[in-house]
Parts: structure tokens; C-alpha cells; sequence
């Protein structure tokens, strides 16, 4: 599946974007499939709008959005849910997970839509990262690292094509950062899928094939 | 750990923050009020029923109504003036309301009644015919062919009335029950002079409609073919059976004809129109409960919707499709509507049931499960909720989404 960008502007920062020189805003951008990217983004330049964009969480913007044929800005509500349960996953920078279910009960929410990756597996990639002991606990008592390491797994118990993070990484230690890189890159790998990393400092957490300030 | 089932996770995600109190209510108000309409249509269909008297044991008597010629100074003087002509019964058959029309056929030729026991007893009397259809109360016997010596008659169960209460009691004679006087026989001669034939007579019923002694039509029309002096047999009487007796335009008919009838037998007009008022009152406050009951549902959908929101909305962003989360809530709320709509169908059945073995011990019968107009309400309600009801959880879901 190939992203495509035209002339992507979004509304509220349409005054702010014409005073420095991004190389995503205003610019016509292809990402082929496969491809891992990393955008690097300041503060309020527009990270997380972007991936907004990317999965239609936001339409306030100008341009284009083609996910190989589907059009963004036409896509129909039962398209765009088959583009998020079997083609795009993400990781949101705010999380997005279920407050009220435990946290086993977040992942079979999201594993039990397509059904494509055991309970067993579920369980493991779970203990790899540490949150295996919190599988009963509500999501909401959890602290936000072991929350962001729920929505990491959660984000591989899909089909994708491709994987898109917004800060995944922000409130892990080094150690936990490592462990979820090697379980992402490791499931980026087995669904062949390609990646947009979107942070606010450079790093190589995986072998980016190009990098574009936002 | 165990896979969870993903209706039970949305169950919890979606339906938790229910009132349940204000559902229940809801639907039990749904339920009272389409019993309601659907016994308001019951009692409608079930009067419409009787009075047409569709089936044959009916005998409610008001559809079936005995005209005649009013009699006055006039038409005394003029010999066979209370006679219907083909033309008046044709005339008949055409007027408002009138379903059949049946002639009471008299006998042209003298008959004698015999009895031959210790007290001798002879009196001359009259027969009339009738078609079968028109008997309130056919008994199994009620046959005649040329040849046959015996001869089933049913006579006016007021004769009886008048015999046990008038006559009996001023004669100081005995009180006959109905049993005793069909145990009897007696001799039925009929004819003149030498060219006479004997038959034996038996009181096979009797009969809350016609007010006549009845004899096998077959019977009359022999006897009159044969005996009778003169070969017109116009009838003196017709029997009418009227879809609805209390028909303002049938009622000036026979006025402006100057028929006579029983007119105690359009007494039904009055019972009519208060049955009617008593449906319409009841279904006008059958719909009105349902439409609040409706109201109230919709609004407890609604409000499930706004509050699960967050939830839905986090579902879309997951993967999870408009359609199948609006066939979600679908099959969480129609159900119930379709509970009510069979409590309150099964609730018909068995006061309909119930209806007609009541009316069975007054002879009159009723269907013994709800006819077509019922299952019409039934149905109509069904796709008026069903509509309502989706048409809210579509558009609820459609603002989420």
C-alpha cells in the first residue's frame, strides 16, 4: 500500500506553516510500501495532527490523502474501518484505550476483530515487555509506561501494512524502549509491513529509509 | 488467559450505563398498549363476526330476520296481497345489507295432526318450508325424500314457551320438557277426502329463529305439488339474513315497503354502537400508551448511545465497522421490542380462547384464535416500532460515527 501527499495543509496551522521550511507540509510526498520513516517534529509543528490525518481522526485540512486507491478525503465509514482493522495500525501519542476493561480485556477487543493472532502470542509479547502481571488490572490503575506498552501490543494483534507511532516511546526507559523496538520491529517484519515513526528528537530506533522534518 | 468473547466485551463497553428500571417500564407499557389495540381489534372482529353470523351455529339471531307483509284493512280485502311476488323478492335480494334470501314456503293442502293414544286427539294445523341454510338448529335427521313414512318437524321454541307457561298451567294440563315432547310421535295425515296420505310426525328441535312449525322443504313441495287446488306457491313470508340488521338504509327500507319484522331483533343497533365506541375508545388509548411507550424507548436508546460514546467512538478508531456495531444495538433492542409484541399476541390468544368457550355455553361460536384483522394490527404495529426503533438507533449511531 502506497501513502501519497498533496499539498497536505492543515487548516489551523495554514498561517504558521509558511514561516519555516517543512518537507511534509505543502509538498507533494510518496511513501512506498515497505518503506520506514521517521518525521521528526518540534513542538506544535503538527505531529499529531498529521497522524490524525493519516487515519481520518481529523479531515480539517487542505490537499490530499491517497492510501494507495483510497482517497481520504471520500473514503466511505466502512472502507475506512476495513483500512484500520486490516491495513493501518497505530499507536496513538495519547493512547487511546479502554479505561474501564482490564488490560487483557483492551487487547481481545482489538485481537478478537480479525482474529489473526493467538491468545497465545497475545499473552507472550505481553510478558515481553514486562505488563504480563498487570493482565487483570484495569487499564485506568496502570501507569502511563505499562500503558503505553499495552497499546504497543495492541497495535501488533492486526493485520497492517503499515504501523504509524505518535511518541510510542516517550514514557518508557531505555530498557523498555529496546525490548519494544525488537517485539515492533519483529511484527513490522512478519506482516511485511512498512512504518512512520513521528517524535520530537532524531533517534534510530529502526533503519529508517528516509527522514523528514515536519 | 482465556479469549473473551467480543460480544461480551462490547456488551460491557456499550450497554453499562443502563437504567434498566426505565426500560422495563417502557416495555411493559409497550406490551399493555398493543394487547390493548389488539383486544380493542378483538372485540371489533369478534362482534363484526357474530353479527354477520358467518358460521353455521350461529344463533345469535339478529342477522337472521323473519319479513312479512304488514296486514291492514286494505290488503285484508284483497286475497293473496300478503305474497311475495318473484319481482319483490328479487327487489329483496338487491336491498342494503341483505345477504340471502329464503322463502317460507306454507302448505296449500290440509293437514291434520292425530295423536292416537288413550286421549284421542285430532287438530287440523299448518307446515312451513324453509331452505336448510336458513335453520338456526339443524338437527343430524332433518330429511325428507317421496317415499319416506316419517316426517321431522321443528317447531318455535316459543310454541313450547307458550304451551308450558300459558296453556299447560290453565288446563291444568302437564309441563312438557323439550325431551319428552321429541320422544313423542304422531300421526300426520295430510290430503282430502279419500286422497289422503298418513305419515308419522316427530319433534325432531326447536328453533330460536323462525316462529313457524318447519317441515322438510322437500316434504311441502310434494304435498303441495300433489294436494294443492291451485299450482301458485308464492311465499308468505321471507327469511332475510342481513350482514347488519341495524343498517339505518335497511331499516327505511323495509319502512318505505311497509314489511313488518321482529323488531326486537334490531336491538343489536344500540349494543353495536356501543361496542364500536368502547373499540375505538380503547384502541385510541392503546395507541396513545404505545406511542409514549415508543417515546420512552427511543429515548432510553438514545441515551444508551450518548453515554457509551467515548467507547464507540474509541471502537471506530480500533477497526470496528459502523455496520456492525449498528447491528450490534440492533440485536440488543429489537429483540425486546419483539418480546412485547408476543407477550401481547400470546395475551390474545388466550382471551380469545378463553372468549370463545365462554360464548360456546350460549351457543353462539366464536374462532378460537385471532383472526386476520388482529394479526394485521399486529403486523402494522410491528413494522411502525420496528422502523422507529432502528430508524433511532441509525441516526444515534450515525452522530457517534
Amino acid at each position: 500500500m502506497r501513502l501519497s501527499l498533496e499539498q497536505l495543509i492543515p487548516i489551523p496551522l495554514k498561517d504558521k506553516i509558511s514561516e519555516y521550511n517543512s518537507r511534509v507540509w505543502n509538498q507533494d510526498i510518496i511513501i512506498n510500501a515497505g518503506e520506514k520513516i521517521f518525521i521528526q517534529a518540534p513542538s506544535g509543528t503538527g505531529k499529531t495532527t498529521l497522524i490524525h490525518f493519516l487515519t481520518r481522526l481529523r479531515t480539517d485540512y487542505e490537499g490530499k490523502i491517497h492510501w494507495s486507491a483510497y482517497d481520504m478525503n471520500t473514503v466511505k465509514p466502512e472502507q475506512l474501518s476495513q483500512l484500520r482493522a486490516s491495513y493501518i495500525s497505530t499507536i496513538y501519542q495519547d493512547l487511546r484505550l479502554f479505561p474501564k476493561l482490564t488490560a487483557w480485556e483492551n487487547l481481545e477487543v482489538k485481537r478478537r476483530l480479525t482474529n489473526t493472532v493467538s491468545e497465545h502470542d497475545a499473552e507472550k509479547w505481553m510478558d515481553r515487555l514486562g505488563i504480563k502481571h498487570k493482565m487483570n488490572s484495569l487499564a485506568s490503575t496502570m501507569s502511563y509506561g505499562e500503558q503505553q506498552r499495552l497499546a504497543i501490543v495492541r497495535a501488533m494483534l492486526q493485520p497492517f501494512e503499515w504501523l504509524l507511532m505518535d511518541e510510542p516511546f516517550s514514557h518508557l526507559d531505555h530498557a523498555n524502549t529496546q525490548k519494544a523496538i525488537g517485539l515492533i520491529n519483529e511484527v513490522v517484519q512478519l506482516n511485511n509491513a512498512g512504518l512512520i515513526l513521528a517524535d520530537l528528537e532524531d533517534n534510530d530506533y529502526f533503519t529508517y529509509t528516509r527522514k523528514l522534518l515536519l | 488467559m482465556k479469549a473473551l468473547k467480543q460480544k461480551k466485551l462490547l456488551r460491557k463497553l456499550l450497554l453499562q450505563h443502563r437504567s434498566n428500571n426505565r426500560l422495563w417500564v417502557s416495555l411493559l407499557a409497550l406490551c399493555v398498549g398493543t394487547t390493548l389495540l389488539l383486544l380493542a381489534v378483538m372485540i371489533w372482529w369478534n362482534f363484526a363476526e357474530v353479527l354477520s353470523g358467518k358460521r353455521d351455529k350461529d344463533s345469535l339471531g339478529s342477522t337472521f330476520l323473519t319479513i312479512g307483509k304488514n296486514i291492514t284493512k286494505e290488503t285484508m280485502k284483497v286475497k293473496g296481497s300478503s305474497l311475495f311476488t318473484p319481482k319483490e323478492i328479487e327487489i329483496m335480494k338487491g336491498a342494503p345489507q341483505v345477504q340471502s334470501v329464503g322463502e317460507l314456503t306454507s302448505n296449500r293442502f290440509p293437514v291434520w295432526a292425530e295423536l292416537n293414544t288413550s286421549v284421542s286427539f285430532q287438530t287440523q294445523m299448518f307446515v312451513e318450508g324453509v331452505p336448510d341454510e336458513f335453520i338456526d338448529k339443524k338437527p343430524d335427521d332433518w330429511r325428507w325424500e317421496a317415499g319416506s313414512r316419517q316426517v321431522p318437524i321443528i317447531i318455535s321454541s316459543d310454541f313450547l314457551n307458550l304451551y308450558n307457561y300459558g296453556f299447560a298451567l290453565s288446563q291444568n294440563l302437564p309441563q312438557l320438557s323439550p325431551q319428552t315432547i321429541q320422544s313423542l310421535a304422531f300421526d300426520l295425515k295430510i290430503g282430502d277426502g279419500l286422497n289422503t296420505e298418513l305419515y308419522t310426525a316427530h319433534i325432531v328441535g326447536f328453533s330460536d329463529r323462525i316462529n313457524s312449525v318447519l317441515v322438510p322443504q322437500s316434504f311441502i313441495e310434494y304435498g303441495n305439488n300433489k294436494f294443492a287446488p291451485v299450482k301458485l306457491f308464492a311465499p308468505s313470508r321471507l327469511i332475510v339474513k342481513v350482514k347488519d340488521p341495524s343498517d339505518k338504509n335497511f331499516v327505511d327500507f323495509l319502512k318505505t315497503r311497509d314489511y313488518t319484522t321482529n323488531s326486537e331483533q334490531l336491538r343489536w343497533n344500540k349494543l353495536r354502537s356501543v361496542i364500536d365506541i368502547t373499540a375505538s375508545a380503547t384502541g385510541i388509548l392503546a395507541i396513545l400508551l404505545m406511542g409514549i411507550s415508543t417515546l420512552v424507548f427511543i429515548l432510553f436508546i438514545e441515551l444508551t448511545i450518548a453515554k457509551a460514546a467515548a467507547s464507540l467512538s474509541l471502537l471506530l478508531q480500533l477497526g470496528y465497522s459502523p455496520r456492525y456495531l449498528r447491528m450490534f444495538m440492533f440485536r440488543r433492542f429489537l429483540p425486546l421490542v419483539f418480546i412485547a409484541l408476543s407477550l401481547a399476541m400470546g395475551i390474545a390468544f388466550i382471551v380469545q380462547a378463553r372468549a370463545a368457550e365462554a360464548l360456546k355455553v350460549q351457543n353462539l361460536e366464536l374462532a378460537t384464535e385471532p383472526g386476520w384483522p388482529v394479526w394485521t394490527a399486529l403486523g402494522i404495529s410491528a413494522f411502525i416500532l420496528f422502523a422507529f426503533v432502528s430508524g433511532a438507533i441509525y441516526k444515534a449511531m450515525r452522530v457517534r460515527s
